[in-house]
């Protein structure tokens, strides 16, 4: 096969690929990577590019207009290499760097993420520790072995007591001379299970911290923090997109894929992983830390990213009756699976609960307390599935409603995740229907994230731009250029382009706003079918926790507003962010929290919501503004 | 009313083991509260837990079964959509003692033929009631012997009179009829002969007063195998009694009134008999007597009674075979979606108003949305592709389009493939599809 | 032991809804009709008073319809004649409402013009004293136009006109509103899809007592159960005060029940099915029956032999001595 030169620009990055490789394929080889929401089947239209020059074979056109591939768009995926060519990708094709803006805290009477740390209840005693050891030379009389010797300090310091002090081969193997390199001044680095502590690693004697990591897998973003396991602090964190985006944007399309043909599991096992090395490298090179410096890791995530991460076949969550292949895991060591660690470092993963409340909820549960208390506490985590905890001391009931990627901007024409550029406030003039918005980044918008929705949901509702049901009111008496008819929909101009950041008006169209409503629907009709089973009244429940990665904050009025949450006071609520990584970074940090979880795993109840029809009847009910029994929400009604 | 999920769990020693089958407790809680499952799985509950949940799950209304399969009772609630009901109506139809051996013989070869086939369901009348008219237990006798030797279906044998029952009842006791009636005036010797022989019986009174009285007498004979006749013979009040029974029993669990109820019809015309035992069927009768007797008038009444008696708590379907809109043509449009009932009729809907005479497909997908469908794999090309076949409509249009919902695009590629047509990709909502029909149809 | 009745005491009851107008009201008619008011579950004399007795609208169409001969047969020869198969209706058949269907105006069919269609109305006020229910097409844009003539047409006379759906409910809902009519609410079996159509209609200014909802029945055999259960909840809600299904009840039992093949297939075709004369005729009569018991108020009936079947279920259910 000849090997063929493309170019993408605007980076004018070059490289060689083989004949017949598809454009997506090719830039990201190049380092490059191209957004796809339908797993490369020409379907979704997301990973559009330019060809600027040759002649790639082109197999598939999808919702291209005609306009469009006259100037040279192509869809990335349907588009295969024969010889050289330039492309362009331009910026709404990319997958980009995904910012954590949680420091960005807005003001103005909105929830604000909460940053109450559970450290102190649960006490440090971290998954791995570190210890200096001198140990005196050896001697032709004081002859015990290495090992023997290093084992004999180390129970000493540890105070070990019954628990066993172990070494595996890879790491004796380079024990003689580590030892003796650093002229028997060592800094040994274990971890600690149940009945033993693991020496992962000898160096020469340090008294810098061990550190861990904390990873959030998200089916949309992984999130990573480096944690000093010495004093808990997180020391660095960062975020990007989940590569096995390219597979799909949700968990059904990734488990389709995973299971199409043979080796795509792995290939999509491998993303999640570079994903997360891929962050790792980057806190580490800030931190001038090296992989050997992590000791231990926590993963999070939803069941079918945490099958995905351990390279199990998923298909059974998808199909009925929805069974994962397991809950938990026993920890398993950094170098079975890829991460870059310490090779013998032990990676942990959350137990899950049921096919579609996995162990980024447990892990939220925790950071909860709900647990812990008399009080009945909701906690919601509102993502690409919106999740439902419900319980106290005594019991914990959960379910999952498929809520859709809405409030992670998702399935919407403008929808963009929270981050610079993204439309966060809106408000809307109710007679002259003019608009003014804040925007993430204070740059010129180019689309909405999922704060921003709920607030243009609330506000089109209130100056009359939509009915109850969502209808747009064309006859709208302002008379605004702003409400407009297109062939394709009806639309609300959000900005006009020449006050956004791209060439085209930042709009909310009327499939936009069914969409939100669907999905607003979704959530609050699965928290009303979990009170309805667990026969609990919304005003027995003393706190409501929400979590998501919609925004940086939480706009309950607005919420309540739409209807998306229940009308209880204010002060009910609580946002938290993202509850996933910090339960991780709790339960590295201390192994009453990771006991906790494992609790909490096998204690929730999971109800399965497609059974019997009260799931449905309460979502069609919720498919209103803010609901169709106004009695629920008489605040918004009076 | 039952407990609740969260009452009977407290009642539970909360392990969470999982030996019941369930993963928690609390599951299996919630499982006992909703019907299913039984105590005795779980090997941890202690005899004061089991005693608490016994009695307050004992079921409101008792289940009486009788004669050939028939069972009466057990329901729980007043409304089908509170949860379903569980006994189907059942619907026997009466013949006399006065009929000499040939017609009765005749008669009963009629009732057995009240057979049906509709809709791939197959359901009947499921017994025969033999009344005593001729004030001669002999003849009664006999005359029970004729039936229940022509037929398969339940038998009710009805006399107030204890000679007759005690005549006839013993030579057919193994196919377990029920008896009727115990009274006021003869309740002893008839509950005697129905516990002797181990039949249900029917105790009668005339209003609910008299009935509640004669039901207490009756328990503390030592029986419990009772069917209730409040007497009544008038719509209205039958209306009234059948309404008091049944929620005195659910709602207050006011044991007395804990057995399932027999209702008698009072019109004579065939027709109106069969309206007014409609409104029986609709309000809690466990058992109708019908003096109807002929295929025209009872399919109805079946039909009926099937209907209300099916589970409300499945989703609402359409059937999954090919629909027609319009007045289609081999140029109509294909559209492929499920059958659960709002989203086909949001189709239909759109497919109407967009003029253009067209097929739809409804896959069979348990009655779950496009995207629940496909979540849940119950809306793969493969099973897409095999229904287009089956379907037939390759016979009907000139054309291999088929258009799928825009929300399952990403399948187009390999229902392509596996079933040969060509596969269109249609709007995410239905709501789009008017302009969609029509720019195809102009495109 | 004389036993405690359960006795459910509503908060509420079923909105009353008045159809027609006499000449002191306004409009032409000899009679009103008014439905709803109950604060009962049917029927059940019992915990409450039954105020309005629920009515039979007789179908008319203003054209010949393809109803089956045993049908067509009892109406003779006035089927080409709106207000005469009118005046049949009620002087024959004791209708309490005649429910006229402007099939003509489809514009895949005969195409008839909004006035055309506004005059049959006028024929038909003029022919009978009763209130009518009048329908268009179930063409959208095409009822849009028609209805408005026909509101227009038929103002002071106090018409329940058809049908606002949750995708079309404003042009209805004005037309009614600027010519005093009611409004059939018609939602696809769904009681929270039926709610919220009455919200929107009620949000565009149209008074709750002006609304009768049509939960979009099945017939007997084919979905009646969903219909029935959706009905059993919507007066169970109204009784319960919510005002958004306080309407009374419509149900279009002649057109569901008939459309089925157990109405019209003969013996000959299906022997195992029986006589068509009692099946095709109890076929209509159980589908109003049943639905009755769940709370209908205005059957929209065809078969006259069904309609007086149902007028005898109704007063043996209406008039006769507390029960209990």
């Amino acid at each position: 096969m000849a090997a063929c030169q493309v170019k993408f620009m605007p980076e004018s990055r070059t490289i060689e690929v083989e004949e017949g490789t598809s454009l997506v394929k090719a830039a990201s080889q190049a380092g490059i990577y191209i957004k796809s929401g339908c797993g490369a089947k020409g379907s979704c239209g997301a990973c559009r590019v330019i060809v600027l020059s040759g002649e790639p074979e082109v197999r598939g056109t999808g919702k291209l207009t005609p306009e469009d591939i006259a100037r040279g768009v192509r869809l990335s995926c349907q588009t295969f290499v024969h010889g050289d060519v330039t492309v362009e990708v331009p910026p709404e094709s990319r997958l980009q760097e995904h910012q954590v803006l949680m420091e960005d805290v807005q003001k103005g009477g909105l929830l604000q993420e909460t940053e109450q740390d559970l450290l102190d209840k649960f006490s440090l005693h971290p998954l791995a520790t570190k210890v200096r050891v001198k140990l005196s030379e050896p001697t032709l009389t004081e002859n015990a072995s290495d090992w023997a010797r290093l084992q004999l300090e180390l129970r000493r310091i540890l105070a070990a007591g019954v628990k066993g002090v172990d070494i595996p081969l890879s790491v004796l193997q380079t024990l003689p001379e580590a030892l003796r390199q650093a002229q028997w001044d060592v800094a040994v680095t274990l971890t600690e299970g149940e009945d033993k502590y693991t020496v992962v690693r000898v160096e020469k004697g340090n008294d810098r911290p061990p550190y861990g990591l904390a990873i959030d897998i998200g089916t949309t973003t992984v999130v990573v923090y480096l944690v000093d396991l010495s004093n808990g602090r997180v020391i660095d964190k960062q975020g990007t997109y989940n590569k096995q985006a390219k597979f799909g944007d949700d968990v059904i399309s990734r488990i389709v894929y995973a299971v199409d043909a043979p080796g795509n599991l792995q290939e999509i096992q491998r993303a999640v992983i570079d994903t997360i090395n891929g962050l790792t490298e980057q806190i580490l090179s800030r931190q001038k830390l090296e992989p050997a410096d992590l000791g231990a890791a926590v993963v999070a995530g939803n069941t079918t990213m945490t099958q995905l991460f351990l390279g199990v076949d998923p298909r059974y969550v998808r199909l009925e009756p929805y069974i994962p292949t397991m809950n938990g895991v026993p920890p398993l060591k950094a170098q079975e699976i890829g991460l870059k660690m310490v090779s013998e470092g032990l990676v942990h993963c959350f137990p899950s609960v049921a096919s579609y409340v996995g162990g980024d909820i447990v892990s939220g549960t925790m950071v909860t307390d709900m647990a812990n208390g008399e009080e009945i506490v909701l906690f919601i985590d509102i993502g690409t599935n919106g999740e439902i905890v419900l319980g106290n001391q005594d019991w914990l009931v959960s379910c999952a409603c498929s809520a859709g990627p809405c409030f992670e901007g998702g399935g919407i024409l403008f929808g963009m995740r929270a981050m610079p550029g993204a439309i966060e406030r809106v408000y809307i003039d109710p007679d002259s229907l003019d608009v003014s918005f804040k925007v993430i980044g204070r740059i010129l918008p180019v689309g909405i994230c999922g704060s921003g929705l709920v607030d243009a949901l609330a506000k089109l509702r209130e100056a009359g731009i939509i009915d109850r049901a969502g209808n747009f009111q064309m006859e709208h008496p302002s008379h605004s250029e702003r409400l407009r008819l297109t062939p394709d929909d009806k639309e609300f101009v959000l900005a006009w382009a020449h006050q956004a950041g791209g060439d085209k008006d930042v709009v909310i169209t009327e499939n936009d706003v069914k969409n939100l409503i669907r999905a607003k629907g979704a959530i609050y009709a699965g928290i009303r079918s979990l009170l309805t089973m667990v026969a609990v009244d919304v005003d027995m429940i003393s706190r409501i926790v929400i979590a998501g990665g919609f925004g940086n904050y939480l706009n309950v009025h607005d919420s309540v507003e739409i209807g998306l949450l229940p009308d209880v006071p204010a002060e009910r609520y609580e946002f938290i962010g993202n509850s996933s990584v910090k339960g991780a970074r709790l339960a590295l940090l201390s192994q009453n929290a990771w006991h906790e979880a494992a609790e909490l795993g096998k204690k929730m109840t999971y109800i399965e919501l497609s059974v019997g029809t009260t799931f449905m009847d309460e979502f069609v009910s919720a498919l209103f503004l803010p609901h169709t029994d106004l009695s629920l929400f008489p605040s918004v009604v009076s | 009313m039952g407990l609740t999920g969260l009452e009977i769990y407290k009642q539970l020693p909360k392990k969470n083991c999982g030996e019941c089958g369930t993963p928690t407790c609390l599951a299996f809680a919630m499982a006992l509260a909703a019907g299913k499952g039984a105590l005795d799985s779980c090997p941890y509950v202690s005899d004061a837990a089991r005693d608490a949940l016994a009695s307050a799950s004992a079921p409101p209304i008792k289940s009486i079964k009788f004669g050939n399969g028939s069972v009466l009772g057990d329901e729980t609630v007043l409304f089908r959509h509170d949860k379903t009901f569980y006994h189907p109506t059942t619907v026997l139809v009466q013949v006399s003692d006065t009929l000499n051996d040939t017609d009765l013989v005749a008669k009963v070869e009629q009732i057995n033929d009240l057979e049906f086939d509709r809709v791939g369901l197959h359901y009947g009348v499921d017994g025969i009631a033999v009344l005593e008219e001729s004030g001669d237990p002999t003849r009664f006798a006999q005359a029970v012997k004729v039936v229940a030797d022509h037929t398969e279906k339940s038998l009710l044998l009805l006399s107030d009179n204890v000679a007759a029952l005690q005549a006839a009842a013993p030579a057919v006791a193994a196919k377990k009829p029920l008896l009727g009636n115990a009274a006021e005036g003869n309740y002893e010797a008839v509950v005697a002969l129905a516990k002797e022989l181990a039949l249900p019986v029917i105790l009668k009174a005339n209003g609910l007063d008299a009935l509640n009285d004669l039901v207490e007498k009756a328990q503390a004979l030592g029986y419990k195998e009772f069917v209730l006749d409040p007497g009544s013979r008038k719509p209205v009040e039958t209306l009234a009694n059948l309404t008091q029974l049944r929620r005195l029993a659910i709602k207050k669990k006011y044991r007395p009134f804990g057995y399932p109820v027999v209702a008698f019809t009072s019109k004579n015309e065939p027709m109106d008999e069969i309206a007014e035992a409609s409104i029986y069927v609709t309000k809690y009768a466990s058992a109708i007597v019908l003096k109807a007797d002929e295929k025209g008038f009872l399919l109805p009444l079946l039909t009926l009674r099937a209907n209300i008696y099916t589970d409300p708590q499945k989703p609402i379907q359409v059937e999954p075979t090919l629909h027609s809109v319009g007045d289609v043509n081999p140029e109509s449009p294909v559209y492929v979606t499920t059958n659960f009932s709002l989203t086909y009729y949001s189709v239909e809907g759109e497919v109407e108003a967009s003029k253009i005479p067209s097929y739809i497909l409804p896959i069979d997908t348990d009655g779950t949305s496009v995207l629940t469908a496909y979540a849940a794999g119950k809306y793969e090309p493969e099973k897409i592709a095999d229904a287009l076949l089956n379907s037939g409509v390759a016979d009907k249009v000139g054309h291999k389009n088929v258009i799928i919902p825009g929300y399952v695009a990403v399948i187009s590629g390999k229902l392509q493939e596996k079933s040969g047509w060509k596969v269109i990709v249609g709007p995410r909502e239905s709501s789009g599809i008017v302009s969609f029909a029509r720019s195809l149809s102009n495109g | 032991m004389p036993v405690t009745l359960v006795k459910e005491r509503f908060p509420s009851k079923v909105g009353e809804v008045i159809l027609g107008a006499t000449s002191e009201q306004g409009g032409t008619r000899t009679s009103t009709v008014v439905v709803g008011g109950d604060n009962l579950l049917p029927f059940l004399h019992f915990e409450g008073k039954v105020v309005n007795r629920p009515v039979i609208a007789m179908e008319v169409t203003d054209i010949v319809p393809p109803w089956n001969e045993a049908i067509k047969a009892q109406f003779g020869d006035v089927l080409d004649n709106p207000a005469a198969w009118a005046q049949k209706c009620v002087n024959e058949f004791g209708a309490d409402l005649i429910y006229l269907k402007l099939i003509g105006a489809d514009p895949e069919g005969f195409n008839r013009s909004p006035e055309d269609c506004a005059r049959v109305v006028k024929e038909v006020l003029a022919a009978v004293g009763v209130p009518l229910v009048v329908v268009g097409c179930e063409n959208a844009e095409k009822d849009n136009e028609v209805l408005a003539a026909v509101a227009e047409a038929g103002a002071g006379e106090n018409l329940l006109l058809g049908l606002a759906e949750q995708d079309n409910y404003k042009s209805i809902t004005a037309a009614a509103m600027v010519h005093k009519h009611n409004v059939i609410a018609r939602s696809p079996l769904d009681i929270n899809i039926c709610k919220q159509l009455n919200i929107l209609i009620n949000e565009m200014g149209l008074p709750l007592n002006r609304i009768v909802i049509d939960p979009m029945i099945g017939g007997l055999g084919f979905g009646i159960e969903y219909a029935y259960s959706i009905m059993e909840r919507a007066r169970l809600g109204a009784l319960a005060n919510d005002k958004m299904l306080s309407m009374p009840m419509i149900c279009t039992v002649g057109y569901e029940a008939n459309r089925s093949k157990e109405a019209n297939a003969s013996a000959e075709e299906f022997p195992g099915w029986g006589d068509l004369a009692q099946r095709g005729v109890l076929w209509e009569t159980l589908t109003a029956t049943a639905l009755l018991q769940a709370g209908a108020s205005i059957l929209l009936m065809r078969n006259p032999e069904a309609v007086k079947l149902v007028q005898r279920n109704i007063a043996d259910l209406v008039d006769a001595e507390v029960g209990a």
